[in-house]
């Protein structure tokens, strides 16, 4: 392979090749196996370099990490105050439900499972019923915004979480890949509340949800 | 899984895609450089582009330190798209064992904790190669897209790309890209508190390969399910009525967003059909799903928030139908976009800007 050649292949790998020039090379490719093979040695090196570490990171960067970010303020907080409790419910049952389409899914079987082997979870209260009626202000750092005035309606959900979370399935399809990936992990840990064990060996799904969950084996 | 075998040929073809992808890239940011006469502004965009490229369609396995709300933990993550199917599986290093694994629109997990395994199927528009945000001169309008640093990442050479947004309506991202165009770290960052603002969510990878080559027996659980019970759902219904005229619309959004998408699915949890629309700034989206519904309207508002990772949810009702907003933009953003979804077609300037309407404009 001439060095030209050489040469303007490394500059495409880094990204820096003119167009023009790139799409040139890029058909040239498409029918030069020696020079393919070139580019996939070029495209390679980073991952050799790679391959050659371990997971080193896991204990010093968890725990700085965990330093830094317990410094943060906690977002559910920017809500204020009375929001909090209030959240919990779905907060909670749905914590962490992922971005990544397919993860997200998970919580949205053990909610069915939640919801049909043992009723609505005790901590799945609604966001109006226990709040005081009136509007009010909630304030945060340099922000404020208002509460519309709480309902006197007994409790009701605004969305079941099995609905949650397939919203969230379906939004997730539409993500950037960094903020499906950044929640990739959320669920993997995030258990649906408490008595979840319970639940999966409860009775199965009826249709009520229009989706039946019925075992395969 | 077997030792990476470099250069073979469907690396090679793999290469050759992401040759021509990252050509594309090029062609596009030509484009705007000669708009612009310099060269410089228009590579961070690039690098934002190889790296949507390198996250979808590149073969790879890392291990990753998850942070969010002072909690970490660390998972591995296998990725493969082949003969255009996406596999992924995902693992807990942290001691509960669990693993999900995706093959298609088919979902695995395995919950030994739980002696359980869960079959679920996604919605068939729910590809991971589908739907991805353009970056394009139009993003850099509503974020300052720059190279802040070349640095070593784990001994990795990597740019720091950082995309931090011109108004209070949207996150930041500070992105480590390495010459792959994966990213070795992601923050999403605050930027309204300032100095400065804050990260809200980091992924660190410890590891991160490239594979040419992952086979199937990688897609396998690392664990033998004999005596779990295994449950699963139906495939979900099939969507319909995609790019109709919109029944319902956001009268409010925040500067850059537009609709990406307006259809009419049936998800498996609803009863009826469910508008979705899909509004995005190229990074950020907002999900609107409007629904009808079943029982008498609550008299007086109902609403619900919640936070979901880095995303939030805010749900309300609107003439008898409930209105659900999701995205992963500020609580007050989300909030504000469901609270104008009105009926029929969207007439954007009649209506009030929202809360923030003394925000700053880019």
């Amino acid at each position: 392979m001439n060095e030209e050649l050489d040469s303007q292949l490394s500059a495409m790998f880094d990204d820096e090749l003119p167009a023009a020039e790139c799409e040139l090379l890029a058909r040239r490719l498409s029918r030069d196996d020696a020079l393919k093979a070139r580019w996939s040695r070029y495209a390679v090196i980073g991952a050799v370099i790679r391959s050659e570490r371990g997971v080193v990171l896991q204990s010093a960067v968890a725990g700085r990490v965990n330093e830094a970010l317990t410094r943060e303020p906690v977002l559910v907080a920017a809500s204020g105050p009375p929001w909090r409790g209030r959240m919990a419910g779905w907060t909670r049952l749905v914590a962490g439900a992922a971005m990544a389409a397919g993860v997200a899914a998970v919580s949205i079987l053990w909610l069915r499972l939640q919801a049909s082997g043992m009723g609505q979870p005790a901590e799945m209260t609604v966001a109006s019923a226990s709040a005081p009626a009136g509007q009010r202000t909630v304030s945060n750092a340099s922000d404020s915004f208002v509460v519309p005035p709480a309902s006197t309606q007994p409790a009701m959900m605004a969305v079941p979480p099995t609905q949650l979370a397939d919203y969230v399935v379906a939004h997730s399809a539409y993500s950037w890949p960094i903020s499906r990936g950044s929640l990739l992990s959320a669920l993997m840990v995030g258990e649906p509340g408490s008595g979840s064990s319970a639940a999966v060996s409860g009775r199965q799904a009826s249709g009520g949800h229009g989706h039946a969950t019925h075992p395969i084996r | 899984m077997r030792p990476t075998r470099f250069g073979s040929e469907s690396f090679g073809a793999l290469a050759l895609v992401l040759a021509v992808a990252l050509c594309a890239t090029a062609g596009a940011a030509e484009a705007g450089r000669s708009a612009s006469h310099s060269r410089q502004p228009t590579r961070p965009m690039q690098w934002l582009q190889r790296m949507n490229h390198a996250l979808t369609v590149l073969d790879y396995e890392g291990t990753f330190a998850h942070s969010q709300s002072g909690k970490v933990q660390m998972l591995r993550i296998i990725h493969r798209v082949k003969h255009g199917v996406v596999s992924e599986r995902l693992q807990s290093l942290d001691g509960s064992g669990r693993e999900f694994i995706r093959r298609g629109s088919k979902l695995t997990c395995y919950l030994p904790d739980k002696r359980v395994v869960l079959v679920e199927h996604m919605p068939p528009m729910s590809s991971l190669l589908g739907g991805i945000p353009v970056i394009n001169a139009e993003t850099a309008r509503f974020y300052d897209i720059r190279e802040a640093a070349r640095m070593r990442v784990d001994q990795h050479e990597t740019r720091l790309i950082t995309v931090m947004p011109r108004d209070q309506y949207r996150y930041g991202y500070r992105l480590w890209i390495d010459r792959t165009g994966l990213p070795l770290k992601i923050q999403l960052w605050d930027a309204r508190k300032r100095p400065g603002g804050h990260v809200i969510e980091q992924i660190a990878f410890a590891t991160l390969k490239v594979r040419s080559h992952i086979p199937d027996s990688a897609f396998k659980p690392g664990m033998s399910t004999a005596g779990y019970r295994w449950l699963r759902t139906d495939a979900p219904a099939p969507q319909s009525g995609k790019g109709r005229m919109p029944a319902w619309n956001a009268r409010w959004l925040p500067p850059g967003f537009h609709m990406a998408l307006s259809a009419a699915q049936v998800m498996p949890g609803s009863p009826g059909p469910v508008d979705h629309l899909v509004y995005t700034d190229g990074l950020a989206s907002v999900s609107v799903f409007v629904e009808k519904h079943a029982e008498p309207a609550p008299r007086g508002p109902v609403v619900e928030s919640a936070r979901m990772g880095a995303s939030y949810v805010f749900s309300t009702f609107v003439d008898g139908h409930r209105v659900t907003a999701v995205g992963e933009v500020p609580a007050r953003t989300v909030r504000s976009i469901a609270d104008s979804v009105r009926a029929g077609k969207a007439s954007l300037a009649r209506l009030p800007a929202g809360p923030f309407a003394h925000a700053p404009q880019p």
